[in-house]
C-alpha cells in the first residue's frame, strides 16, 4: 500500500529510533530503550538494521568499565528521515 | 514498543510517532539548577562577607570572603563528573548551554587576572555582564523565562552600578547574582522536581 515510503523507516520501531535521533547530538541505548519502551532485544535488532542501511551510527564503548553503546544518526540517515517525511507528506495531501 | 508491519503502519499513524518522539527529546533537558544556586549562594556570602568586613568591621581584609570562590570550583568539577556519569543522550541545546557557560568561565577566569594587576575597584560591573549574558542566553536556550528576566536585570544594574561607590558596587553585585542566579535557580529547581513527580 504505501510502497513510496522507505521500508527500512516504515515500521514503528526503527522509525521512533530514528525521531528520536533526529533532534539529538547523541543518545545512549538506554535512553533509546527507556523512551521507545521496546524490549534490549527487539530495538538491538533494529537498531542494526538502521546501522546497516547507513542510516545511524553506532558507538561501543566502555565508560567507568560498563559497556555502553552510542548511537547519532548519519547525515544519509538525515536525508532519509528528510524523504520520508515529505512521501507522508504527500500520501496524507498536505500542500505547503 | 512493537514493530509494527508496514501495511499495519499507517501515515497518520507515522506521523504522530515522529511528533510525540520529538516531543519526549524536547524535555530533555539537564537540571542544571545546582551550577545557579552554587554559584549563586557562594558569591552571595562572599559579597556579604566582604560589605561586613568593610563597613562594620573596618577592616582592609575585605577580600577574605572570596576565598568561597575555589571550594565552589571544587564541587563545581565534583557536578560535572557526577553529571556526565549519568548523562544518557546529548542534545544540541545542552552542548550549547556548555560551551556558553566554558567562554563565561574562562572570562571570569582571564579577568581575574586583569583585576588582579589594576585593581578589582570597578570588577563588579564586568562579573554582573557575564552573569547576564550567560543567564540570559541560557534562559533562552531552555526557554525559561526567570532566567532570561534575571539575565536582562543584570544590564541596568550595571548602569546603576557606574554611579554606585564601592561598597554600593558589592551590593548591587549582591542584587545581580540573586536576580540572575539565585531566584532563577531555585525556580529551576522547583521545575525539575515537580516534573519529575508527574513523570
Amino acid at each position: 500500500m504505501f510502497k513510496d515510503l522507505d521500508p527500512i523507516l516504515h515500521s514503528q520501531l526503527r522509525l521512533a529510533v530514528i525521531s528520536l535521533l533526529i533532534s539529538v547530538k547523541e543518545a545512549e541505548f538506554t535512553y533509546l530503550r527507556e523512551k521507545t519502551q521496546a524490549t534490549s532485544g527487539n530495538l538491538s535488532v533494529q537498531i542494526n538494521k538502521l546501522k546497516e542501511a547507513g542510516y545511524i551510527e553506532v558507538i561501543k564503548q566502555f565508560k567507568d568499565n560498563y559497556p555502553q553503546t552510542i548511537c547519532r544518526i548519519t547525515p544519509a540517515g538525515v536525508k532519509a528521515f528528510a524523504d520520508y517525511v515529505k512521501c507522508l507528506e504527500s500520501y496524507l495531501g498536505v500542500k505547503k | 514498543m512493537d514493530n509494527k508491519k508496514p501495511d499495519d503502519f499507517s501515515p497518520q499513524e507515522s506521523l504522530r510517532l515522529i511528533s510525540s518522539m520529538i516531543e519526549t527529546t524536547r524535555n530533555s533537558v539537564k537540571d542544571s539548577s545546582h551550577y545557579f544556586l552554587l554559584w549563586g549562594w557562594a558569591v552571595m556570602i562572599a559579597c556579604a562577607i566582604q560589605y561586613y568586613l568593610t563597613v562594620f568591621a573596618g577592616s582592609d581584609k575585605n577580600y577574605y570572603g572570596w576565598y568561597i570562590i575555589p571550594v565552589a570550583l571544587v564541587f563545581h568539577v565534583y557536578f560535572i563528573v557526577r553529571d556526565r556519569k549519568r548523562e544518557k543522550v546529548k542534545t544540541y541545546i545542552n552542548e550549547a548551554g556548555a560551551h556558553l557557560w566554558t567562554a563565561i568561565g574562562l572570562s571570569f577566569f582571564a579577568t581575574s587576572f586583569l583585576f588582579g594587576k589594576t585593581g578589582w575597584e570597578h570588577s563588579s560591573p564586568i562579573y554582573m555582564m557575564l552573569y547576564g549574558i550567560g543567564t540570559y542566553v541560557s534562559g533562552s536556550l531552555i526557554k525559561f523565562r526567570p532566567l532570561i528576566i534575571g539575565g536582562l536585570l543584570c544590564f541596568p544594574l550595571i548602569v546603576l552600578s557606574s554611579f554606585a561607590g564601592d561598597n554600593m558596587q558589592i551590593v548591587l553585585l549582591a542584587v545581580a547574582i540573586l536576580v540572575s542566579y539565585i531566584i532563577p535557580g531555585h525556580l529551576l529547581r522547583a521545575k525539575f522536581k515537580n516534573q519529575q513527580e508527574h513523570v
